[in-house]
């Protein structure tokens, strides 16, 4: 099944792998909250974080006020998207699953879209609210269609149903976007997916779902090995298949929706993240989803600090960062026979 | 890395494509002009238009169709359209949302989208849309537009004048082809239009004489940064420095869409105007005060700080009357700015 056996790495191997990368996960938030579009001195940050006086002068606002709540909301949302792909891709037994492909972030557009122009709703710390409903029910609805039928809600049938809806919903998006200049304006930058113009509020807003989610998805390792199986195998071993499905599409909805709201629709990370974990870990999901939790917000906030450092004193995206460096790296994995099936 | 302008550029010019002329600002004087309704003279009738090309017809057209601020313009001389094709909603386009539309087919709500059928049905026999020297074509039919839009030019010949380096020039170019359509210019009421907007000029010379230490900055907050409009580009901008105030040039403007330089928001102080000129088409009374809570470094703008800030009507103009009354709510500003805030 899986062309990992030969690179299988023992228990004891993968807990100092997941303290290492807990440390390049400090090293990478340090580099976050130091380098910028703006060079300020490393004495002058480390002054400022000791100070914590963001009026102290202009740069420690950048410091405190821009740096930090944009590392700490990388680090959450890179840290959920990361495990709901992994998670949506055991679940669904399809390496391709991902938040985008399950119709989660084009329900959360269409709903925050919604929000703009029907109900002239403004700011993002609103906007979560309107993306978690929409990606909940986009959920909902690819798992209702894919369910219609003899036999159930297979991994092809949802990522069918997946795709029907993200183009339906997408579509609908467009058409308003494009008949709406305040929405477009609005949109047009939430669409791409960025970690700029992240404060506190938005962090506040968001944190306490991103961690109670995180903590939750920690619980599925084993349920999700059961069901790599196979459905009836996992029902052989006494698991609730049906019950499991629900309960990691709640935690994944609470997770995509709540990165999805605070940082717009990043790809990539969820897709390409899992298959290095697993790459490195095995099969084992009670591996996997740690690692995929760690080495998210590693790729997500390197890739937005090489946003901010290249093209200064502007700044790129750092979904346009995620694509332009997310789709060779998905090339490679491919190209390499390294994709096992989830 | 230059392959990845493109991306932002688009997103920045669909903001600008979609917006022209889209505000909350700027309110029209007047407009509907009745003083000239006019007999046109029978003919022959030629024009000379921003892109070189003479256009000739055996009768001066009478049944115009015109784009949004163009047919605002015209409007303002007593000429009236047969049918306007706008970029957005007539009620919020600037150029239109205060003008009497009654009686006037509106062919299109949308950039790029014409109804070239209801068009054909006016029978028209002049188009009028700016000429944009840079994409080297008509207001509305620029590259991207629908084909089927396109097609519009088949119905009549189409003629507008040059967008380019002063709206003084745009406003005295729309005069001269309303002329050349039998506009009665030397009415009582458009001869006012003309003294209001000529003393409007006076008194913002006067004003920005008075504070030769001033500078002033042409800036958009958004999200994820701040833009900084580059004057070249902005033809309002360039009238306002010959008319001696000094609008910052940016020094490093996006090569990609030179009409802005784009600043992360690290980098929001970078320009210290004394006044802060806001982008008339997202510009509210409340929009200073809510990027300052909302963006930690738009305060650091200190002009924005001490509320020296002021709706600038961007890239929309086409009329003396929306640039009289745009003048005296900046003259106003520049009289109340504080020429030592931004050193």
């Amino acid at each position: 099944m899986s062309s990992s056996t030969s690179l299988g790495r023992r228990a004891s191997a993968l807990g100092p792998g997941l303290a290492l990368l807990c440390v390049l996960l400090a090293l990478i938030a340090f580099l976050s909250v130091t380098l910028g579009s703006r060079s300020i001195g490393l004495p002058e940050v480390l002054s400022a974080l000791g100070s914590m006086d963001a009026d102290a002068s202009f740069n420690s606002t950048v410091t405190l006020e821009l740096r930090v709540p944009r590392t700490l909301i990388g680090i959450l949302a890179g840290a959920a998207l990361g495990v709901a792909g992994a998670i949506l891709q055991g679940v669904t037994r399809n390496p391709l699953a991902d938040t985008g492909i399950m119709g989660i972030n084009s329900g959360a557009a269409v709903c925050v879209v919604f929000a703009i122009t029907v109900l002239g709703v403004r700011g993002a710390g609103v906007y979560v609210w309107f993306a978690f409903a929409g990606a909940i029910a986009a959920l909902v609805l690819v798992y209702a269609i894919a369910s219609l039928g003899r036999e159930g809600a297979t991994p092809v049938k949802l990522a069918l149903a997946g795709a029907a809806v993200t183009a339906g919903l997408a579509s609908v998006t467009t058409g308003v976007v494009m008949t709406n200049v305040d929405a477009l304006n609005e949109l047009r930058f939430w669409q791409v997916g960025s970690l700029a113009g992240r404060y506190a509020p938005i962090l506040a807003g968001v944190a306490p779902f991103l961690i109670l989610g995180l903590i939750a998805s920690l619980a599925f390792g084993r349920t999700l090995n059961g069901l790599a199986l196979g459905e009836d195998l996992a029902r052989g071993l006494g698991q609730h298949v049906t019950r499991t499905r629900v309960a990691a599409f709640v935690v994944v909805a609470v997770l995509a929706g709540a990165a999805t709201a605070a940082c717009g629709p990043i790809v990539f990370v969820g897709l390409v993240v899992p298959h290095v974990a697993r790459f490195l870990c095995g099969p084992d999901y009670r591996w996997i989803l740690p690692y995929s939790m760690l080495l998210s917000p590693i790729v997500l906030l390197l890739a937005d600090v090489l946003g901010r450092v290249v093209v200064a004193p502007d700044e790129l995206q750092v979904g346009v960062v995620l694509g332009v460096l997310g789709a060779p790296a998905f090339v490679a994995i491919v190209r390499y026979g390294r994709m096992s099936e989830a | 890395m230059r392959a990845w302008r493109p991306i932002l550029a688009f997103a920045a010019l669909s903001v600008v494509l979609a917006g022209c002329g889209s505000a909350e600002t700027g309110g029209n004087a007047a407009g509907t002009g009745t003083a000239a309704a006019s007999a046109a003279p029978a003919g022959p009738w030629q024009f000379t238009d921003g892109s070189g090309k003479v256009v000739k017809a055996d009768k001066t057209p009478t049944r115009i169709i015109a784009h949004a601020g163009e047919a605002a313009a015209l409007m303002s001389f007593g000429l009236k359209p047969v049918g306007i094709y706008a970029d957005e909603s007539v009620k919020t386009d600037a150029n239109l949302k205060d003008l009497d539309l009654t009686g006037i087919e509106i062919l299109g709500e949308e950039w790029g989208k014409i109804d070239v059928e209801k068009a054909a049905a006016l029978r028209p026999d002049l188009i009028v849309g700016d000429w944009w020297p840079a994409e080297k074509a008509y207001s509305g039919l620029e590259e991207g537009a629908d084909e089927k839009s396109k097609k519009l030019t088949e119905l009549a010949p189409i003629v507008g004048v040059a967008q380019g380096k002063s709206i003084v020039a745009l406003a005295k170019g729309y005069e001269d082809l309303a002329k050349s359509l039998g506009a009665k210019v030397d009415a009582p009421e458009i001869v006012a239009h003309k003294k209001r907007f000529e003393e409007a000029v006076t008194a913002f010379k006067e004003a920005v004489a008075a504070k030769p230490g001033l500078t002033a900055a042409a800036m958009l907050p958004a999200d994820d940064k701040l833009y900084v409009a580059n004057p070249e580009y902005a033809p309002e901008l360039l009238d306002f420095q010959n008319w001696g105030l000094k609008v910052i040039n940016p020094d490093s403007p996006d090569p990609g869409f030179p009409y802005w330089e784009n600043l992360s928001w690290e980098n929001a102080d970078k320009y210290q105007p004394d006044l802060v000129l806001y982008d008339g088409r997202s510009y509210k009374p409340t929009s200073n005060d809510e990027w300052g809570k909302k963006q930690p470094t738009w305060f650091k703008v200190k002009a924005a700080k001490a509320g020296a800030v002021v709706s600038w009507p961007a890239y929309w103009l086409h009329t003396y009357e929306d640039f009289a009354t745009e003048l005296e709510s900046l003259t106003a500003a520049v009289k109340a700015a504080d020429e030592n805030i931004g050193d």
